[in-house]
């Protein structure tokens, strides 16, 4: 029992990992720009498939694959900031417009990545093959890697966002972009930058997924909707509050697997959310505005 | 224009159009392409209730159409209902599906909005999937059985008796949309969607207001869904995916959220458009993309829909 638990534990932990990744992305957006990127699972199937041309049909090599995912990721995330979010700036329904062009965006995304990958299958390999024994319970030594990664690169954003003069930069644009202009911040590129660092992000964890999951056009929609029911329990506002609803809901999902059953988990997920919702309407670790 | 020239004679102009249309399309295709357009009519211009009368944005919408389908399919294939019978039932499960999705909706504001009705057509699209012995699992439910009237089977003909069939549950529901919308009730939508703060302080419940128009919304999308599966004869989960929500969000879009025509033009408009792009060497899988660059365009340069474009030109015309 006790090793089932751990195991159990163990697997929520890099489920965790994964969300972390996602949702600190769509938070570092969200606080800096007030959008929320419904193209970011998408930025992360393009890391992905970006890697595998890279590494496998090209053959430099894996590194080189994820480093190319995740700088192409970032490269379109610009795009998509020039093209369709920055013309939409101070519109009085900004945020709902901008849902729907990041939306159009994903669709250009999908179908586009379909119609040059194709629909077959495809996979990267690992990092590091073999396993990791952790707590008496074995996991593979690549998810033991993307369970590593996860806080290191959250970590590296936080201090990034609190200690450079570039990231606090993005944090005084998210509170008051006209107090930031008028202390000499370029307001532009702070939403570009903010944007094409999630990007990044998304490419990053798509390129580390491609190893775990197939790679196809809609790998991105699970990992995003599961992102939103973190984004959802933990508020959008801040990037500790959304990093740790990440592990909770890792952990969880991982629970309810264990006791209900993979069918049943996202009914029991959805019903929490609901209830987080009902009495903490900005999120479990969230400030209520 | 004349108000009583574009709100009455118009669109009766146009229905005798359509009502006409099967005596000059007398191949299965055409006639197959309106009654997807019908359809689509009905979804978008229902939807367009609750987006742009009242400003909900309901993410979900296309999950009261999918379970409108599976209602339908499973009442009619399963339990041997009646499959007149069986649409109606749509109608009702959709309305129960809205109010659960919309009682928690009411309160939240902004991205929440979004994110909750979002998730709440993926649990949809997950509970379908999962439930494979009552739904058919992806591979879906087919032959669902087909509409009769008497000894008059549907199959016969052309499709002729779908097509005036399809047509007249969008004249309902356009119906339905235009007593609401021109009602009491309607107007307080607009207070809800244009000023909340001053709604509420005139007595309307916002939060009731905002459920009643999401279960109100949700009727004839199920309505339609059910026509879908008996027309289509099959239910496969794909009525809950990224495809059918981005085509339908885009007509609301062109055709202009808040008006009451502009959606069920731009459904017929868009519905033709996308078939014959589908036709296309090559098109099959990008015409998804040109309807989304489309999309973004008209959010771009003409925000009231292109038929909200047309009334700024032409006052302007009379002028000159």
């Amino acid at each position: 029992m006790t090793e089932t638990l751990i195991a159990t534990l163990v697997s929520g932990l890099v489920l965790g990992s994964l969300y972390a990744l996602m949702a600190s992305g769509l938070s570092v957006v969200w606080t800096t720009l007030g959008v929320f990127n419904f193209s970011h699972g998408a930025l992360m199937m393009v890391g992905a498939f970006i890697a595998w041309t890279v590494s496998e049909a090209a053959g430099l090599g894996l590194l080189a694959g994820i480093t190319a995912g995740t700088l192409a990721a970032a490269v379109i995330g610009v795009i998509i900031e020039r093209l369709l979010i920055r013309p939409f700036y101070g519109n009085r329904n900004m945020l709902l417009i901008t849902v729907m062009t990041t939306l159009a965006a994903m669709i250009i995304l999908e179908k586009g990545a379909q119609i040059i990958w194709g629909a077959r299958l495809k996979q990267l390999p690992r990092l590091i093959d073999g396993e990791v024994s952790v707590f008496g319970t074995t996991i593979s030594a690549h998810e033991a890697v993307l369970a590593v990664i996860a806080p290191l690169v959250l970590i590296a954003i936080w201090r990034f966002t609190v200690s450079t003069s570039t990231g606090r930069s993005l944090r005084a644009v998210g509170q008051n972009q006209n107090s930031a202009t008028l202390i000499g911040i370029d307001v532009p590129v702070a939403f570009a930058l903010a944007f094409g660092l999630s990007a990044a992000l998304a490419g990053l964890t798509g390129a580390l997924l491609g190893s775990i999951r197939f790679i196809t056009p809609v790998m991105g929609a699970d990992p995003l909707v599961k992102a939103m029911i973190v984004v959802i329990f933990g508020g959008l506002g801040s990037l500790g509050a959304t990093a740790g609803a990440a592990y909770v809901i890792g952990i969880i999902e991982a629970l309810l697997i264990l006791w209900l059953g993979l069918y049943w988990t996202p009914f029991v997920l959805f019903l929490l959310m609901i209830i987080v919702l009902i009495f903490r309407p900005n999120g479990i670790f969230g400030s209520a505005e | 224009m004349n108000p009583a020239l574009r709100n009455i004679v118009l669109p009766l102009a146009c229905l005798a159009m359509l009502a006409l249309v099967p005596v000059f399309a007398i191949d299965g295709y055409t006639r197959h392409l309106f009654v997807i357009a019908f359809i689509y009519a009905i979804i978008a211009s229902n939807w367009n209730l609750s987006l742009g009368h009242c400003g909900v944005f309901n993410f979900g919408h296309l999950s009261f159409f999918g379970v409108g389908v599976y209602t339908t399919a499973i009442a009619a294939k399963t339990f041997d209902v009646n499959p007149w019978l069986a649409i109606l039932f749509a109608g009702v499960t959709a309305a129960i599906a809205a109010f659960l999705v919309a009682a928690p909706v009411a309160r939240l504001k902004g991205i929440y909005v979004v994110l909750v009705t979002f998730a709440f057509s993926q649990l949809a699209m997950q509970l379908v999937l999962s439930q494979s012995y009552i739904t058919g699992g992806a591979e879906g439910i087919v032959r669902i059985p087909y509409l009769r009237l008497g000894d008059y089977s549907f199959l016969k003909d052309y499709k002729l008796g779908y097509y005036y069939v399809g047509l007249g549950l969008l004249v309902i529901s356009t119906l339905f949309l235009l007593a609401v919308t021109n009602s009491p009730f309607g107007k307080s939508l607009k207070a809800v969607r244009d000023a909340e703060d001053y709604a509420a302080a005139r007595g309307i419940s916002v939060s009731r207001q905002r459920v009643l128009v999401i279960v109100l919304s949700a009727i004839f999308t199920g309505i339609a869904g059910g026509f879908y599966a008996i027309y289509l004869r099959v239910a496969s989960p794909e009525v809950f995916g990224f495809g059918t929500l981005s085509l339908a969000l885009s007509m609301v879009l062109i055709g202009g959220a808040g008006t009451t025509y502009g959606p069920i033009v731009a459904a017929l408009a868009l519905t033709f458009a996308t078939e014959s792009l589908a036709g296309l060497r090559g098109f099959e899988e990008a015409r998804f993309i040109v309807v989304a660059v489309a999309m973004i365009l008209v959010l771009r340069l003409a925000p009231g829909g292109l038929l909200g474009l047309l009334d700024k030109l032409i006052p302007e015309k009379r002028q000159e």
